[in-house]
């Protein structure tokens, strides 16, 4: 391996890992304007509300993309970037990470048609990825084995950036909706269609640790926290999606939301983990331009740490609109 | 970090003055509990390896006081362990042997091991059950002998080994009865395993992942597999899971005593037919351990060899061999091969040797000409070990050999590993002249049958045409080539038929016992070891059980036979 390429590879890692950092950086305390006189008073809740949500969007996909840029270019680059196409994550998760940045510091209650391309694309590209990675994995001897799906390219991952592109696009919505009486996205009202749509990201990124856990034969009992807590994350989530408003009128689900906190803890702790997992392999730490990729994807945890910012995003916009 | 540069393990012993070599710490050392040689000890192991190392842990383990002898050096395999084949060589009993009958057998590395850890330390890591019904093949097969002990309770015991060796192996295995989840999960496949994959799709087949005593993920200090490809040259990071990284070390901490570089020489026994000790050759003297027991684990050569040896006035024939048994039935296992050449780059050498296997020939009888079964796999042989074969096989030489080497990263090969038939006629014997410690080295004699030839054809047959619907060019094949050895000890239900019982204790001796791959009575069609470790854990339980019951002390040979007749009943 040569120096050009770890240098490419740890630069990659660490623009992505401050990427990441700075989504989570929570936006600057405001004080709630009275609502601008311009505005025809209406009921129901300030469209601000509906913004504020849909800028945690934009983190939760940006924290995602994230997470694919990283992933995506450690593996890949371990793959030799053997098909040119295994460029295309990388250069599209890197424009989600900058328009979902956009849209974080963006204030205005209206959608962005870059941004909205964009999210579009990525799910696109989420989508082809997995057929991609399905016709890797049943072209290989054995076809569809459970060697081809520990060892072949892994059929959830693409999943990752389809889950960021969709929640930016749905982010969009909630931005371009804030005005009406209620956020929806194709009809469907936002914030428990957002939650849903999380949930069911939670539990395929769980089946995605899961198998590679199992690879792993869940040597270190912790293995089995990313294929636990999630599933019953998104059981609460679902949960709260099929709530009756009219049935629960404070709409806090403080269990929901501290599950999402803790799947978002746990997204960054796994990466701590995959270190130790990393360290474990011949050489440590010493041997990294090897073990890194060797070793346990660092960069895969903290999209558990996305979709859980994804659902306290929904969750918050379920707060504040009882339609939502 | 201080290593001292005269720490040559083959020079000096490690294992010495209430310590042993820390195998997973550059430069560590772990204690150990250390015996004189006049003070009595439960059990002397002659051994180190398969069955001697996985014995003295789970004896140690039952509160035993065990010290255990191999003539060979207490390698670290973080340190002493180069990437280089010729130097690895160390890791091989190449004492003076004279081998001959009609199909003399070439020794010294893929049948023996002189280390701690025995041949375990470069072993090829292939860890397969032995179908069940080749314990009873005489009975059901119609062919060799019976085993003593039931399939299904060596069932128990090869999953007791698979777990303490933590085997990487597939979710579910395609032959034979239903058996527990590997303890850890399969290596991805390299090139050469997808053309075994490849032929044996083509042929309508079966084949799967090679269950491999190599970690597929870190265990405790013992890192995953890195692929390094030098598996049978000594593993220098520990994935592979050795007697000298998994057994030895349990051992020692529950209180064996291992010495390296002991060389049993003669097994005493007195006047009551009991053996007291062994005499062993350490640090330029002879020295006698006093034991209580003696457990015989030097493999199919080694250990007839020591037997035979310790001949006395009484026991003119040797120690334990009344049946005039001891150093007959020696079985090598068939290892042909065919190799063949790929458009594609294969670099066969990438990761361990054998990734994946078809056993369909062990648990298909139709379709035979022969007795006994065939498993084969496929290769990753080392530069150097290849342009041997090239030159061997093919007498290649010069520019031509260097021309052929060339194609190198295109080979693949399939190999299997066969059974051969138990012959009286194959066998151990002394010859007169003496080794380096005085003692009348073996004479190893060896004639291939017809049945053993008929397999041969069959399986060269057969995996040309897998060889050939993988898209393979250039075939030809290997036809001279063996490995494991068995036999030569072997156990069975009657003192007249056999050397040990069920239990490895010999009909003779009641306190004389041998435990590795001479008991076998048969072989098989799959690599040994994971046999002989399941038999030490059997053996040590026995044992166990046997002393609880006061059975280990003045017992005699009527009783053991009562006993054994009353199991099988």
């Amino acid at each position: 391996m040569s120096n050009d390429t770890d240098w490419l590879v740890g630069a990659g890692l660490a623009l992505s890992a401050i990427a990441a950092t700075a989504m989570l950086q929570p936006s600057p305390p405001r004080r709630l304007e009275r609502k601008p006189a311009s505005l025809p008073s209406r009921p129901g809740p300030h469209p601000r509300a509906s913004v504020r949500a849909a800028r945690r969007l934009n983190r939760a996909a940006g924290m995602l993309a994230a997470s694919v840029l990283a992933d995506s270019s450690v593996e890949h680059y371990r793959g030799s970037f053997k098909n040119k196409a295994m460029y295309t994550p990388l250069a599209v998760s890197a424009l989600t990470l900058a328009m979902s940045a956009h849209g974080t510091a963006d204030r205005r209650p209206w959608a962005h048609r870059l941004r909205d391309g964009s999210y579009l694309l990525a799910a696109a590209t989420g989508l082809i990825g997995t057929g991609f990675h399905v016709y890797n994995v049943t072209r290989k001897v054995g076809g569809f084995s459970w060697q081809n799906l520990f060892y072949g390219a892994p059929l959830g991952a693409p999943m990752a950036i389809l889950l960021s592109g969709l929640l930016g696009f749905c982010s969009e919505r909630v931005r371009d909706t804030s005005r009406a009486q209620r956020p929806h996205v194709f009809g469907l009202p936002a914030a428990r269609t957002i939650a849903a749509v999380t949930a069911a990201g939670l539990l395929g990124t769980s089946g995605e640790a899961g198998l590679l856990h199992f690879r792993g034969a869940f040597h270190n009992p912790f293995m089995a926290v990313p294929v636990t807590l999630p599933p019953v994350g998104a059981a609460l989530l679902f949960k709260a999606a099929a709530r009756d408003p009219g049935d629960d009128k404070t709409r806090r689900h403080p269990l929901t939301r501290a599950w999402m906190w803790l799947l978002a803890a746990m997204g960054f702790a796994g990466v701590g983990f995959h270190a130790y997992g990393v360290s474990r392999n011949m050489g440590g730490w010493r041997n990294w331009s090897q073990n890194i990729l060797a070793g346990p994807p660092l960069p895969a945890p903290p999209s558990f740490t996305g979709l859980a910012l994804a659902g306290l995003a929904a969750l918050g916009l379920m707060r504040e609109h009882p339609d939502a | 970090m201080f290593v001292d540069i005269s720490d040559d393990p083959q020079a000096t012993p490690r294992a010495m003055a209430g310590r042993a070599p820390d195998v997973f710490r550059p430069g560590g050392w772990v204690p150990m509990r250390c015996h004189r040689d006049d003070e009595p000890v439960d059990f002397v192991i002659v051994g180190t390896g398969a069955g001697g190392g996985t014995l003295a842990c789970k004896l140690a383990e039952y509160g035993f006081s065990v010290v255990a002898l191999d003539a060979g050096p207490y390698f670290r395999p973080l340190e002493d362990f180069a990437s280089d084949e010729a130097e690895q060589t160390k890791l091989y009993w190449t004492d003076d042997r004279i081998t001959d009958g009609a199909n003399p057998l070439q020794l010294g590395s893929n049948n023996s091991g002189k280390a701690v850890g025995g041949s375990t330390v470069h072993f090829a890591m292939v860890s397969l059950r032995l179908r069940p019904e080749w314990f009873k093949s005489r009975t059901l097969l119609g062919y060799g002998a019976d085993w003593p002990i039931d399939w299904r309770e060596m069932w128990t015991y090869y999953e007791e080994v698979e777990q303490a060796l933590k085997i990487s192996g597939p979710i579910t295995y395609p032959w034979g009865p239903k058996r527990p989840r590997y303890p850890y999960r399969a290596h991805p496949l390299n090139a050469a395993a997808r053309v075994l994959a490849r032929g044996c799709e083509a042929l309508g087949i079966s084949w799967t992942e090679t269950p491999l005593a190599t970690l597929s993920a870190p265990r405790g200090l013992a890192h995953p597999c890195v692929y390094r490809g030098f598996c049978v040259a000594g593993c220098s990071t520990n994935a592979k899971q050795s007697a000298l990284v998994t057994w030895i070390p349990r051992a020692l901490a529950a209180g064996a005593e291992i010495r390296d570089l002991a060389m049993a020489g003669r097994i005493e026994v007195d006047d009551d037919d009991r053996v007291t000790g062994v005499h062993y050759h350490r640090e330029g003297r002879w020295r006698f351990q006093r034991a209580r027991n003696v457990v015989v684990a030097g493999y199919a050569i080694e250990t007839p060899r020591l037997l035979l040896n310790s001949a006395t006035d009484r026991h003119r024939d040797g120690l334990a061999n009344s049946s005039g048994l001891v150093g007959k039935y020696l079985m090598t296992q068939s290892n042909q091969a065919v190799w063949g050449l790929m458009d594609d780059e294969i670099r066969s050498y990438k990761g361990p040797p054998s990734l994946a296997i078809t056993e369909h020939w062990n648990y298909e009888d139709n379709g035979k000409d022969f007795f006994g079964g065939y498993a084969y796999m496929s290769q990753g042989p080392l530069p150097q070990l290849w342009a041997n074969t090239l030159a061997q096989a093919r007498g290649l030489w010069g520019a031509r050999l260097v021309e052929e080497m060339t194609n190198y990263n295109h080979v693949a090969g399939l190999k299997i590993v066969g059974e051969m038939l138990p012959q009286e006629r194959n066998c151990v014997t002394l010859a007169d002249e003496v080794d380096q410690y005085g003692l009348r080295i073996p004479r190893v004699t060896y004639s291939w049958c017809d049945n053993d030839r008929r397999l041969i054809d069959h399986s060269l047959a057969f995996m040309t045409r897998a060889l050939q619907a993988a898209g393979a060019k250039d075939i030809w094949a290997q036809e001279d080539d063996t490995c494991h050895l068995n036999g030569t000890a072997r156990m069975g239900d009657d003192p007249r038929s056999s050397v040990v019982d069920a239990d490895c204790r010999s009909w003779d001796i009641p306190n004389l016992w041998i435990c590795d791959g001479s008991v076998f009575p048969t072989v098989g069609g799959v690599n040994p070891s994971l046999t002989i470790q399941a038999i030490a854990c059997r053996t040590a339980d026995r044992i166990h059980a046997m002393a609880r019951r006061g059975e280990l002390t003045g017992s005699s040979r009527r009783a053991a036979q009562t006993r054994t007749a009353s199991q099988m009943a």
